[in-house]
């Protein structure tokens, strides 16, 4: 199965390849385009990035195993990442994970059978003056409290 | 009321817009540079500034642009460090997210002065609506001609690209910076050469931080004589205090730099929440040796930091409060550490690993009185030996806070 | 020129080499694993860290370069420390393998370890699990858990043959060496992976659980299996008092040479050395006295008793020699002076070696190791493939190389159907050894002395690198003494007591021979 960008999203990244003096720096951004676009990073996906950027398949692997916000496998539709670094923890963040680990009765790295949720903690995402934080997507919450991760949670479609 | 340099727009609505900026002065320290001054005299003006690095390092700008070589055949680049991982830290969010302009024209203005076409805005993947905002702002500049061709009809170009990373603390680094930059792993350059002769794609490169950028408009318009008044003698401007932890008003401060920690924590956040006792400081990020309670009383910048044994940093303060174990704050940063390491070299990507799960086998209380020992050992033996400065970032909080609360450390151990 | 000084022994070395080429001039050689004369200085490892007077951090040696007046340290108390430190880190994750790994005896880590006496392990937590015994291409093992990240693997395929199989995965103390599933090292330089890799990480199959390295002595010689004339190192085992051992020579490893090779070797030279060690042939065979062990003094004899009877009118026509491209410039030149000139064999026939697939980078089309000695010293062949052979044939002298295959065979013996008296000298038992008449046993070139001629025209001597099989002897040393016995002129080659003897004179009488040589 040979995996192909749509031709809106691959005038997009030529336009970004552009940018650049040599293709091959394009990459980090183009594997942002291709995790939303496909959800995550699969192999195919490497393979066709590779062959976009004159690059080798293996390079793409590098990059991708090297980055944490690269996703190997599929991750459900709402992606909650929970900051356990330490100011977030000092305000409670450990607890906050885990009744989200209850809330949705799965472990850290796990998806929800709905294919909704998945849960992981991440380390500092630079909004510590509103510890406990969360990333939703790339949408960041703060000052959390079991409360508001209800009312922020439930009410994504 | 002390005057804001960098944070006068932030409260006004749509700040970030470039109507709202130009405003308020938008745009008039471009006009300045291109058209009553030259390269020499801008760089004249940043060196005597003495504008330090607000990234970590506080290495004086003015010195770095100074060291691109001026007439190479290969196009030069302005790398424009936005990663913003060390924890602790969030200031660089504010100035994007709030006034992007004031950014931008630190940009175009240094551009300018070293003779560079194409400036990376190189920012963490994490901050994507941040990176959405100054690709709008860029829009607008180029819309209104202080980017793109022939700016202000000087006949000089420039371009501006927001590059994102990916999740790696380490490419703040900047040498890590610029491998990221060119589609590959994170993992930092032998120094030499520096990147000012080899840097991003092999050409003469310089990397600088957000804040310290933001600060060049003012410099430019009002002079640098007006920017060493405040702050210090050698030491100039205003430091965007970045404040969390166990304070009832955390946030981001704008004060002169040589403002007391003290009156920071306890004036200005508010003082400690929920009527705790302050136990520890981190002063500048979580790299920055640890502070005891005792050691607050102390000035906020380079130099008085450093002689403390500890260092100015970002700025970022972090309150730790008496009811947390000190265990739990070690067990934090060498977890940290030890999953941000590139993995190159020997020390780092194994010290750091078995430091992290000897701190974590204390703290499920399977300690032995040894391993505090060998935890300075190992620390030592990362210290000075690393290939990049992460070593470093790793062992001093590291030794910092075994050596200061030893005894507290002993007594989770045998438990 | 720059003067430095180094544990305070004063030095003069070039400007711009670094510390540790500097130190290796001065004979000392710095710890280190990342390193690699082949590649820029890397760095990752620490492992060559010293000191500077003067500079507070302590210095790379692979990457500092030399200035003027610099004091080196690579030995005091801090810099042992830091070596020490590195060192415990790479064994606090490292398998305690040595039992099993074939490494052992020429591995770094343990020749650290073993000078800087590091007895006791301070490790106490679990050492992190990763993949074992992983097949990453023909020939190569891989073990994640032995490797210390030098990379050396990962820069030779990005640098040196461009493929790039390898990548370095994960980050941290994660971080390991691998291949994408289906894209595993294929590329015809693999076997140096194993070669540069400084511990057990990546072993050659070859050379697995085979035997240890303490056991092999090495030696020096030239790859013959193409007109590169590749720099090798054999390795051949020492040999045990109580029992026989299986092989001669265990492997072949790649040897320096700035002219030739550089670094590295193909693994057809590096794998092709079965033909050392199998169906080689021992001892002198002769249709007559098949029962009588003979010696060399009477099969000598006996030869050049027959070639005495060959009537000089019917050596024109009648007598034939056949050579092969294998033979050294020292015995094709006592062929030329002997068998050519004085004996008048004018019948020389060349047995050729077909051409393979060359490359761009080391590997030649022609696949044999002299051909240019042939044509530097003008003897001039007719092609046994393809040339008209005379219809009655005296006596036949055959000179079969090695790797000589099914069809020289067939040209050769086309001969020998032809031939009245047969005689071969051959390294190795073949069909042909039934037919002649006496069958003289030859030392390959690994087991001799002597000079080659490369594609190039670059002359290269080499000695042996190890003992000549059972009975058998290098084609100079037969060539000489039968000369001695028949030549009429057999004075002259008293003075040829080795093959160095023969180049000079060689030299003398061509005076551009091997001018392109080291």
């Amino acid at each position: 199965m040979s995996l192909e960008f749509s031709d809106k999203i691959k005038k997009e990244v030529l336009d970004i390849i552009a940018r650049y003096p040599e293709k091959k720096a394009a990459l980090l951004p183009v594997l942002h385009v291709a995790q939303q676009e496909f959800g995550f990073i699969g192999e195919d996906t490497e393979r066709m990035v590779a062959g976009l950027l004159d690059i080798k398949p293996v390079q793409v692997r590098e990059v991708v195993t090297f980055y944490t916000m690269y996703n190997r496998q599929p991750v459900g539709k709402y992606h909650i990442q929970v900051c356990s670094n330490l100011t977030c923890s000092l305000l409670g963040a450990e607890s906050l994970i885990d009744y989200l680990k209850k809330k949705f009765n799965i472990g850290l790295g796990e998806t929800t059978e709905d294919k909704k949720f998945t849960i992981s903690t991440v380390e500092c995402l630079g909004a510590c003056e509103q510890a406990p934080c969360m990333m939703v997507n790339f949408d960041y919450y703060g000052d959390l409290d079991e409360g508001k991760i209800d009312k922020i949670l439930d009410n994504l479609k | 009321m002390e005057e804001k340099l960098l944070t006068n727009l932030f409260e006004i609505k749509d700040s970030f817009t470039i109507d709202v900026y130009l405003e308020h002065d938008g745009y008039k320290a471009v006009e300045k540079a291109f058209q009553e001054m030259n390269p020499e005299s801008i760089l004249a003006e940043v060196k005597n500034a003495n504008l330090r690095g607000r990234g970590g390092a506080g290495f004086p700008a003015g010195v770095k642009w100074g060291f691109v070589p001026k007439d190479v055949d290969k196009p030069k680049y302005l790398c424009v460090n936005a990663d913003e991982g060390e924890p602790g830290t969030i200031k660089d969010r504010y100035i994007m997210t709030h006034d992007p302009h004031l950014l931008l024209e630190g940009i175009i203005i240094a551009s300018y002065c070293v003779g560079i076409n194409t400036a990376y805005i190189y920012i963490r993947g994490e901050y994507e609506n941040v990176a959405l905002r100054l690709e709008k702002a860029i829009a607008e500049a180029n819309a209104k001609g202080y980017l793109g061709k022939n700016i202000l009809n000087s006949g000089f170009d420039c371009q501006i690209y927001v590059h994102r990373g990916a999740g790696a603390y380490i490419c703040g680094e900047e040498t890590a910076l610029l491998e990221s930059l060119e589609g590959k792993r994170g993992n930092p350059r032998l120094k030499p050469p520096f990147p000012a002769l080899v840097g991003l794609f092999q050409s003469p490169t310089v990397i600088n931080n957000i804040e310290t950028l933001s600060n060049v408009p003012k410099i430019i318009l009002n002079g640098a004589d007006w920017f060493v008044q405040t702050g210090l003698p050698k030491d100039g401007g205003t430091r965007i205090f970045g404040i969390s932890g166990m304070v009832q008003k955390p946030g981001i401060y704008e004060m002169p730099v040589g403002t007391s920690l003290k009156d920071i924590i306890f004036k200005v956040a508010g003082g400690m929440k929920d009527g705790k006792k302050l136990k520890a400081v981190i002063p500048g990020g979580m790299s920055a040796p640890i502070l005891t309670a005792d050691e607050v009383d102390i000035t906020m910048d380079f130099d008085s930091l450093a002689e403390a044994k500890s260092m100015l940093g970002s700025a970022a303060i972090i309150v730790i409060d008496e009811n947390t174990p000190i265990l739990d704050v070690l067990k934090k940063i060498t977890k940290f550490y030890s999953h941000e390491s590139c993995g190159q070299c020997t020390p780092c990507r194994i010290g750091t690993n078995w430091i992290n799960k000897t701190v974590q086998r204390i703290a499920e209380g399977q300690g032995k009185i040894e391993d505090i020992d060998n935890i300075i050992r190992l620390a030592s033996n990362i210290l000075g030996k690393t290939l990049c400065p992460m070593g470093d970032a790793a062992a001093m909080p590291i030794l910092s806070i075994v050596n200061k609360f030893r005894q507290e450390i002993e007594s989770y151990i045998g438990n | 020129m720059v003067k430095i000084f180094i544990d305070e022994k004063p030095l003069e070395v070039e400007e711009g080499i670094t510390v540790f080429s500097a130190a290796e001039q001065a004979g000392i050689e710095i710890p280190h694993f990342c390193y690699h004369p082949a590649f820029a200085p890397e760095g990752t490892c620490r492992m060559c860290l010293i000191e500077i007077e003067g500079v507070p951090k302590l210095e790379l040696a692979c990457a500092e370069v030399v200035r003027d007046g610099m004091k080196v340290s690579t030995n005091n108390a801090k810099v042992v420390e830091a070596r020490k430190g590195v060192l415990e880190f790479l064994l606090a994750d490292h398998p305690m393998d040595c039992p099993i790994c074939d490494q052992a005896g020429d591995c770094k880590l343990q020749d650290y370890y073993e000078q800087y006496g590091m007895l006791e392990s301070q490790f106490s937590e679990v050492k992190e699990k990763r993949d074992k015994k992983r097949k990453i291409g023909q020939k190569l093992i891989h073990d994640q858990e032995r490797c210390v990240l030098c990379r050396r693997c990962v820069r030779f395929t990005r640098e040196v043959t461009k493929t790039q199989e390898l990548g370095v995965f994960e980050r941290g103390v994660h971080a390991e060496i691998n291949i994408l599933e289906d894209l595993p090292v294929d590329n015809k330089y693999s076997g140096n992976l194993a070669q540069i890799c400084p511990v057990g990480a990546i072993t050659d199959l070859d050379f697995r659980f085979q035997t240890r390295s303490w056991f092999l002595k090495s030696g020096d010689s030239i790859c013959p299996l193409c007109s590169r004339g590749c720099s090798i190192s054999v390795d051949s085992h020492r040999g045990f008092y109580r029992f026989k051992v299986p092989k001669r020579v265990y492997r072949i490893r790649s040897r320096r040479n700035d002219d030739v090779n550089g670094f590295w070797i193909c693994d057809i030279g590096r794998y092709g050395y079965g033909y050392i060690n199998e169906n080689r042939l021992g001892q002198i065979l002769s249709k007559n006295d098949r029962n009588e062990a003979i010696n060399w003094e009477k099969a000598l004899n006996m030869l050049s008793e027959k070639m005495k009877k060959v009537h000089p009118m019917d050596r024109t026509s009648g007598a034939v020699l056949i050579i092969n491209p294998w033979l050294t410039n020292e015995e094709l030149f006592l062929i030329k002076k002997f068998l050519i000139e004085n004996q008048e064999f004018k019948n020389v026939y060349l047995i050729d070696i077909p051409d393979g697939e060359g490359d761009d980078f080391l590997i030649t089309t022609e696949r044999s190791p002299n051909k240019r000695g042939l044509q530097e010293l003008g003897v001039k062949t007719k092609s046994l493939s393809s040339d008209k052979l005379p219809e009655k044939i005296k006596l036949v002298l055959a000179f079969s190389p090695p790797n000589i295959d099914a069809e020289g065979l067939a040209s050769v013996k086309a001969v020998f159907d032809l031939a009245e008296t047969k005689i071969l000298f051959t390294s190795h038992e073949n069909d042909l050894s039934n037919t002649a008449d006496m069958v003289f046993p030859t030392a390959v070139i690994a087991e001799k002395e002597g000079s080659l001629i490369n594609i190039d025209g670059v002359l290269q001597k080499f000695s042996p690198a190890l003992e000549a099989l059972g009975d058998s002897r290098p084609e100079w040393q037969i060539l000489i003494e039968l000369a001695k016995e028949i030549d009429t002129n057999y004075k002259y080659y008293n003075q040829f007591s080795s093959p160095e003897a023969i180049l000079q004179e060689m030299r003398k009488e061509i005076s551009d021979f091997g001018k392109k040589s080291d």
